[in-house]
């Protein structure tokens, strides 16, 4: 098969992903910001400027700031550690497969299923709440910034999930400790967050439809960092997938 | 079957350690199609062996060569290669025909579907390949996988414990079905921890111990290495001196000793001691109270073949 992707590998990770529940749990993960937004619709009056206040502020915090981490960690790792927890790995290994055509195919799954939660989660918040104010640029900033976002989690996460048994459990803290908290904080370490370079491409996506508050990374740095992230992680998972080796307990 | 190259797999002088565990000691074999038991007990290094022989281990000294190629960081090679591996991991989430339409079209096969159909039927799956693999029972489950691995023809054929889980019918069917691809030039690697599984099959016997090759030869000649072995016994009598002394007359026994759980007895012939044993007795009018071998664990008559 010519191309990038081996296709039964992604059909294959895609069955991984979503075995069991994890299927119901992307679909309330992906209308947690909808609830809010019908909450907000009903229960406060409609100012001016108040629907993009909420709807980027809502965007920005929980959807590219929670939900697009969290989809990326729970897919991410569960791309490869689920078949390296329950020993499976070892049937794709054994197949004529060049490594990088595995790595790029599980990550793409990783990735289009977190960009699958992330679409709904800003498309159905935006058209309950469009208009004048609120126009397809400010939807279009966080699609391309969340996606750039989920491009970057994937691919930290994929190879942690190859590094690691305890991958979700590493990057649940790597989300909560540095993302949530420590790069909120403190404006140094912004220069070296996923979620704040997801922010600056919004605003630089939405044609000037989004000024957001408060600091925003400079694109040149957005730029550098991002591609070393992305590139980084890729190159890790592809070394560890073709050094990978099956251990016997002696 | 790809009969046009006759297949082959070598190891020379390889060894594997993992930190300061030495789990493959300095292992030399060369294997020609046809089948290979590899036997031994648990954590005697057989499956470290086959997955050097798969190319998902490097050796830490020495060479591992499958038809002249070094199957590490070679994925070419799957071509040829098939594992089954131990355990029975098998994504449950799939049916039986998925598992092995998947290896099919992982390997990239012109008619992935017919292939696949062709290896279920080979294991005698097609009833039960429309059900998750979750539901299979452990002899199910090794079934389908080796359809899976056999799903592409492979030459080199390595097999980890696949006869565990299986009835006597299944066994059966699939030594017949092993026979049947040695004949048409596979090489063919199972690895076991039963003799008595390996028996009339394997027409090579690799004895493997603590990671080092501790004999090999056809399978009657490993069993007969393994029931001539000095045996030892522990007798209880109405009087074990007197015995002592009677059963030191006999040619089997090249040592009695007189202990505190009784009479510690060695015998080179198992067979003509204990015949000779009930006549002894009888003659010096003991009575025997108990008999019992003391050394038939799997162990020892492992070790035995290494100090031999």
């Amino acid at each position: 098969m010519s191309g990038p992707f081996d296709r039964t590998v992604v059909w294959l990770t895609w069955r991984q992903l979503f075995a069991r529940r994890r299927l119901w749990l992307a679909i309330a993960f992906s209308l947690v910001p909808l609830i809010f937004t019908v909450f907000y619709r009903f229960a406060s009056d409609d100012q001016a400027g108040a629907r993009i206040g909420f709807f980027s502020g809502m965007s920005r915090e929980l959807v590219i700031g929670t939900l697009v981490p969290l989809a990326a960690a729970l897919f991410g790792t569960t791309a490869f550690g689920g078949e390296v927890d329950d020993g499976t790995l070892v049937y794709l290994l054994v197949k004529p497969i060049a490594r990088w055509r595995i790595v790029l195919s599980k990550y793409v799954v990783a990735l289009l299923s977190t960009i699958g939660v992330m679409v709904p989660s800003l498309v159905l918040p935006w058209l309950m709440l469009r208009g004048p104010e609120l126009s397809f640029d400010v939807l279009r900033g966080f699609v391309i910034g969340g996606a750039a976002g989920a491009a970057i989690y994937c691919a930290l996460f994929l190879s942690l999930g190859l590094k690691s048994r305890r991958a979700l459990v590493f990057s649940l803290l790597y989300v909560i400790a540095f993302e949530a908290v420590l790069s909120r904080n403190l404006v140094g370490v912004k220069s070296l967050s996923v979620r704040e370079f997801a922010v600056a491409i919004s605003q630089a996506a939405s044609n000037g439809a989004l000024v957001l508050k408060g600091y925003v990374v400079p694109m040149n740095t957005v730029w550098t960092m991002s591609a070393i992230l992305l590139i980084g992680a890729l190159v890790i998972s592809l070394r560890t997938l073709s050094r990978y080796e099956l251990a016997e307990r002696v | 079957m790809s009969a046009a190259v006759a297949h082959s797999v070598e190891l020379r002088n390889v060894s594997r350690w993992y930190g300061n565990v030495v789990a493959v000691n300095d292992v030399s074999c060369s294997l020609a199609p046809g089948i290979t038991g590899l036997l031994g007990p648990n954590g005697a290094g057989k499956t470290t062996i086959l997955h050097m022989m798969a190319g998902l281990l490097r050796p830490s000294a020495g060479e591992v060569a499958v038809d002249g190629v070094a199957p590490a960081g070679n994925p070419d090679i799957y071509r040829t290669i098939a594992l089954v591996p131990e355990g029975e991991a098998v994504q449950p989430f799939l049916t039986g025909y998925e598992f092995v339409h998947m290896s099919a079209r992982l390997h990239r096969l012109p008619d992935a579907p017919a292939a696949a159909r062709r290896a279920i039927a080979l294991v005698d799956l097609e009833g039960a390949q429309g059900r998750a693999v979750s539901t299979y029972s452990k002899g199910m489950r090794q079934r389908i996988k080796i359809a899976g691995a056999l799903v592409h023809e492979p030459g080199v054929m390595l097999l980890d414990e696949p006869f565990n889980g299986m009835d006597p019918r299944q066994r059966l069917q699939m030594i017949d079905l092993l026979r049947t691809l040695a004949q048409s030039g596979c090489v063919i690697v199972i690895s076991s921890h039963i003799l008595e599984e390996l028996n009339d099959l394997a027409n090579n016997v690799l004895v493997m111990v603590a990671g080092r090759l501790a004999a090999s030869g056809h399978s009657r000649e490993i069993r007969r290495l393994m029931t001539d072995r000095p045996h030892t016994f522990t007798l209880r009598s109405s009087n074990d001196r007197a015995l002592a002394a009677a059963l030191l007359g006999d040619e089997s026994v090249f040592g009695v000793e007189l202990a505190e759980s009784g009479l510690v007895v060695r015998t080179k012939d198992r067979g003509a001691m204990t015949r000779n044993l009930a006549r002894v007795a009888r003659d010096g009018g003991i009575r025997l109270l108990e008999v019992t071998p003391t050394d038939q664990s799997l162990e020892s008559v492992f070790s035995y073949l290494v100090d031999r």
